[in-house]
């Protein structure tokens, strides 16, 4: 009774108070069960609808009267007919799809074409604010003419549409003019003439995303002309020169950040000005396309007074580099050096004495030492991000200071030192809020260091053993006790391992992502103790992992249906199997199936047929 | 003559002896002026006249004409009478129009005399005529003398059509400045006045410096005038140069760099320019001509005759040469406000055929689009069919960048999307037509060949222009056009290349060619 007292007192308001306080999806899972009215309160705040069965759609969207996302992203099947379905039910019924709905995710739905897509489109218009095509293969000219009729669309994101050519950017430029977030990533047919078009049309841009695009400096002309526009990314444009960035310098006076990294065929002239032009850039990412930072551009680099993020990746850094950067930029939040040869301790020391608010810092580079480390240390208190790939030089000295005093440390990355040992990650287990460690390649941790860690960090959701020999069954049965918030795991060519290991694996109920390649030891009953446990899984790898039997397989195939990605090269799967792991597993969107040596052409055939057009990327070799 | 009615003659700073025995002698008597060459060489120029625009050109010329007295015994004397009395006149007009306006008894004289004159040729040929008829196989050497003859009066009219009408021009022009309701006379003037005299002569209107009154004007310059003319001169030049600044705008020629020749619509429209004397057949080039001459005789076949006619003039003058549009109101007519100059001979041709003229081919593959000049037709043809980019409004383009220029100039437009299946069978139309035009181009080689020859080298082909120009406008089909019919239809002309070159001074802009024949003026 004093149960129902407590109960009482927490009112509807309350409750939906306490609701949008929660963010992780696993606890509003369980808000959600607790009682009838917390259920209540649930269906009636949630906005946001992911749907893994289409067959549920109706019902869900039925049920929650506020939805105003619809994520059909990992839902397979996403076609035509399931697009008049869900209009002619909602039409009926008052509590209809098309009204309320103002953002449609349909990543990935290659199945919807131009029919589909503008019943949706037609019925939700004017509301309609955010749809996210990308991946869409099958998006082409006539699906964004289908979609130019949302005319109040703000966010469109078309990654990876590879068919649509400036036809369908023009008629989406068009029929779309408020747009203000753009992405194009990867639609490769777009040329020049497309984006000046879109600048034309399009004035209120803010956000443009053209990278991997064949586009040259005449687009950056054209760009030039969006007074609007706060955000670029140009990642991956060889064709753009300096040319293209002077003009980049003379317009967008809005411009916070830009991404020029890939882009081979600027040098620090253009980018300087970029930088003359606009002086409160807060984001820079220009890795990977300059040899060598000459000192006018550091000249300008410090009059950056607002600059959060500065990205260097892969630029050839002198003393003179360091000496300039902070002495500027007091305000960096994210310094990245990647790649950067030649960078010393003195460079380091340099580089982090001013900065006390860095956050991210990217330092793979293999001249680093435990000196280098303390500074940091020192400095930067606040660090969140941390990546010491491939620093060989560094020792359990600097694990230990790391542990002491960067508390707020969520994401390391050591893979590939081989200083990394087991006592290291005992002074680093001190770091409670991280979150994800990468320990690849680091041959000299065992099951005792992994234990230190899983004891510890208990937050920890993506963990890298990648190649880690010393990894045992025993490692696993540390982290699966304690670690429960593991998402991502990789395990593969951790000799070690046997059945088991991936019975504590097992435990993991969390785990989404796990990649197990090379696994000689694993038999059908640890594969089916794997997939039996972790009902969530949606990637799985189990590249020449030779031993596993069929029996393994009928386990994928019964347990995991929620699978979407499947790695099953150099298995040894049978035809059988096959076509049943490929019928069975209904949300599968991407299968690898390289190198089957007792799979027949015709069982290949078979399997390919049974997962009947779900499909939608197979690797066949 | 009005000479003595002219007020003021003691106004002129030259010596009082020529200055008023000049106007005397020229109303009676010729005779008085015929003293040594040398003279006329010093009265000429200390006299500048109206007509003498270049007067190195012109002393030359003076030579070469008095070399040859058997022809024109009295030229030299002519001349400097035309010139003296030309110059007198226009002295007299730009006086009058200061002071009284132009004179129309003075224009009444002119053309009576002009009648006078165009009587005495008709007369002329009619004999000319007849005599061939009775006697039709007589000596040839008898025709080169007629035809200097006729020549010689056809010449000597149109120097004073000309100069009766550009001796009226400046008073008009000198009254726009005091008279204000004559303003809108001189367009008209100008309209009316140059193509008749064209019309009259040859189809031809000439033309030196650009302007007639600028280069009246230019003459007026010599400080040895009296006070009130060389004031009067300053007003006038402030107030062409302002119009001329305004001109030539795409080209930019001072306006007296070049000369602009104005060929008739018949002479433009004229399939072909050269034309056999013999049996009158019509070629379009001059080689072309000579080439079918060598079959009329072993007279033709000499290397003289067969190589490209020289003209003097042209080496000597450098003058640029500038056409005009025969239609009144082109932006391409010298009387346009913003007059803007052809280039060549072949721009006029096409100039005129694609804007005055009816659209006659049309393309075979759309039958839709019309051209008035074959070569546009053909380069339509190229494209005709390939206009894939289609917009929503129904235009068709033939360049993708053309089209989303028009998308993003129009508000609403999109491009159409074409599917797949129907991209495949476009391309398939595409290839067919590119075999199509594989096939034609064989036809086409000769096309290109003859437009190829106006644009080839550069001072051969000014030098081809020139001697088509000339031969064009003295072709018989002309003088058929002004009522001259038996001149060239019962008299064919051996020495038709002769006529041609004596006239080629008139075209080049030596008015001293044209003086040479005015020996039946008076």
């Amino acid at each position: 009774m004093k149960r129902c007292r407590i109960l009482s007192l927490l009112t509807e308001d309350l409750l939906i108070r306490i609701r949008t306080k929660l963010t992780d999806d696993v606890d509003k899972k369980s808000f959600r069960l607790v009682c009838k009215s917390f259920y209540r309160v649930d269906s009636l705040s949630r906005t946001r609808l992911r749907v893994l069965r289409p067959e549920f759609l109706l019902d869900l969207l039925a049920k929650f009267p506020r939805v105003e996302i619809v994520d059909l992203s990992v839902c397979p099947r996403v076609d035509d007919w399931m697009a008049a379905l869900m209009l002619t039910v909602g039409n009926s019924d008052s509590m209809c799809l098309t009204p309320r709905v103002r953002s449609l995710v349909l990543r990935r739905a290659s199945g919807l074409r131009h029919v589909g897509l503008e019943m949706l489109v037609r019925a939700c218009s004017s509301r309609l604010e955010m749809v996210d095509m990308s991946y869409c293969c099958g998006f082409g000219d006539r699906e964004a003419q289908a979609l130019s009729c949302a005319m109040g669309l703000r966010d469109l994101r078309l990654d990876k549409c590879l068919n649509v050519t400036d036809v369908g950017l023009a008629h989406i430029a068009v029929g779309c003019g408020s747009l203000e977030r753009l992405s194009l990533k990867w639609c490769s047919e777009i040329t020049d003439l497309g984006i000046d078009l879109l600048t034309k049309k399009c004035l209120g841009l803010k956000y443009l995303d053209i990278s991997y695009l064949e586009v040259t400096s005449e687009s950056l002309r054209s760009i030039a002309s969006l007074q609007m526009l706060e955000s670029l990314a140009m990642v991956g444009s060889p064709s753009v020169d300096d040319a293209g960035l002077h003009f980049l310098g003379d317009g967008c006076p809005l411009l916070k950040a830009i991404d020029i990294s890939r882009c081979k065929g600027i040098s620090s002239t253009g980018l300087c000005s970029v930088i003359k032009g606009h002086r409160s850039l807060v984001h820079l990412n220009a890795s990977h396309c300059m040899v060598e930072l000459s000192s006018t551009l550091l000249h300008w680099l410090k009059d950056l007074k607002c600059l959060n993020s500065l990205i260097f990746d892969g630029a050839c850094v002198t003393e003179n580099t360091i000496q300039t950067i902070p002495t500027g930029c007091k305000s960096l939040v994210e310094i990245g050096l990647g790649k950067c040869s030649w960078l010393t301790d003195a460079d380091i020391k340099l580089l982090v004495t001013g900065c006390n608010n860095l956050k991210i810092l990217n330092l793979t580079c293999d001249s680093i030492t435990d000196a280098s480390i303390s500074t940091i240390v020192e400095n930067c208190r606040n660090l969140v991000c941390l990546k010491l790939e491939s620093c060989n030089l560094i020792t359990e000295k600097s694990l230990e200071m790391l542990g002491s005093y960067c508390m707020l440390l969520e994401e390391l990355d050591l893979t590939e030192c081989c200083g990394v040992i087991d006592r290291a990650l005992n002074h680093l287990s001190r770091c409670s809020e991280l979150q994800c460690l990468k320990l690849g390649l680091c041959t000299n941790i065992s099951d005792k260091g992994l234990s230190y860690i899983a004891s510890n960090c208990t937050k920890i959701s993506e963990l890298d053993l990648y190649r880690c020999p010393g990894i045992g069954d025993d490692g696993l049965s540390a982290l699966s006790s304690s670690c429960k918030k593991l998402k991502k795991l990789n395990v593969s060519y951790c000799n070690r391992l046997t059945d088991r290991g991936m019975e504590h694996i097992g435990k993991l109920e969390e785990l989404s992502d796990l990649e197990m390649r090379g696994l000689k030891g694993i038999t059908g009953a640890g594969l089916m103790a794997v997939v039996a446990g972790c009902e969530r899984l949606t990637q799985l790898d189990l590249k020449h992992c030779e031993n596993i039997k069929d029996s393994g397989f009928w386990a994928v195939a019964c347990y995991s249906k929620d699978l979407r990605q499947i790695n099953l090269s150099y298995c040894a799967i049978s035809d059988l199997a096959l076509c049943l792991v490929m019928s069975n597993l209904t949300c599968l969107q991407d299968a690898k199936l390289v190198h089957l040596i007792n799979v027949s052409v015709g069982g290949f055939e078979l399997a390919l047929r049974a997962c009947c057009g779900r499909l939608k990327k197979v690797n066949v070799k | 003559m009005n000479v003595k009615e002219r007020p003021s003659v003691e106004n002129w700073t030259k010596p009082s002896a020529i200055v008023n025995e000049l106007p005397q002698n020229t109303s009676i008597n010729n005779q008085s002026f015929n003293s040594t060459n040398s003279q006329q060489h010093q009265q000429k120029c200390v006299n500048p006249s109206i007509m003498d625009y270049n007067l190195e050109a012109l002393s030359s010329k003076f030579n070469q004409s008095s070399e040859n007295p058997s022809f024109l015994p009295s030229s030299p004397c002519n001349q400097t009478k035309i010139t003296n009395q030309d110059d007198v006149q226009m002295n007299q007009m730009l006086q009058n129009g200061k002071l009284l306006g132009w004179d129309p008894r003075a224009m009444l004289s002119n053309l009576s005399f002009l009648e006078q004159k165009i009587h005495q040729l008709q007369e002329l040929l009619c004999m000319i005529v007849g005599q061939r008829n009775q006697m039709y196989d007589c000596p040839e050497e008898l025709f080169p003398q007629q035809q200097q003859l006729i020549t010689a009066d056809l010449t000597s009219i149109i120097i004073q059509l000309i100069s009766t009408a550009s001796s009226l021009l400046p008073s008009v022009k000198h009254s726009l400045s005091t008279v204000s309701p004559l303003l809108g006379q001189l367009p008209q003037l100008n309209g009316v006045l140059c193509p008749s005299t064209a019309n009259t002569i040859s189809g031809l209107h000439l033309q030196i410096n650009g302007d007639p009154m600028q280069q009246n004007v230019g003459d007026l310059k010599p400080s040895d005038r009296s006070n009130p003319v060389e004031q009067n001169n300053s007003s006038i030049e402030v107030h062409e140069f302002k119009e001329e600044d305004n001109a030539d705008e795409d080209e930019h020629l001072s306006p007296g760099s070049y000369e602009i020749l104005q060929l008739e619509k018949e002479e433009i429209l004229a399939p072909h320019t050269h034309f056999c004397p013999i049996c009158g057949k019509g070629f379009k080039r001059d080689a072309n001509l000579r080439m079918h001459m060598r079959g009329h005789g072993d007279e033709y076949k000499t290397p003289a005759s067969l190589a490209k006619p020289h003209k003097e003039a042209s080496s000597e003058l450098v003058l640029l040469k500038r056409y005009s549009c025969p239609y009144a109101g082109c932006k391409r007519n010298k009387d346009h406000r913003k007059f803007q100059p052809l280039k060549t001979i072949l721009c006029v041709k096409n100039h005129y055929k694609r804007t005055h003229c009816d659209k006659t081919y049309t393309c075979s593959r759309c039958n839709a689009k019309k051209f008035s000049v074959l070569a546009d037709l053909k380069t339509h043809e190229k494209h005709c069919g390939r206009d894939k980019w289609l917009c929503s409004c129904g235009t068709t383009f033939s360049r993708k960048d053309k089209l989303f220029g028009h998308i993003s100039l129009f508000q609403g437009h999109t491009p159409a999307i074409i599917p797949l299946e129907e991209n495949k069978g476009l391309s398939e139309t595409l290839n067919h037509a590119e075999n199509l035009e594989a096939v034609s181009k064989v036809g086409r080689v000769g096309f290109s060949f003859s437009t190829n020859d106006f644009n080839g080298n550069d001072i051969q082909g000014m030098v081809d222009l020139k001697g088509n120009i000339e031969e064009a406008c003295f072709s018989p089909f002309d003088f058929d056009a002004c009522n001259l019919g038996p001149f060239h239809q019962e008299s064919p002309q051996p020495t038709f290349d002769g006529l041609g070159s004596s006239f080629s001074f008139l075209i080049s802009g030596d008015m001293s060619a044209v003086q040479s024949g005015t020996n039946n003026i008076g």
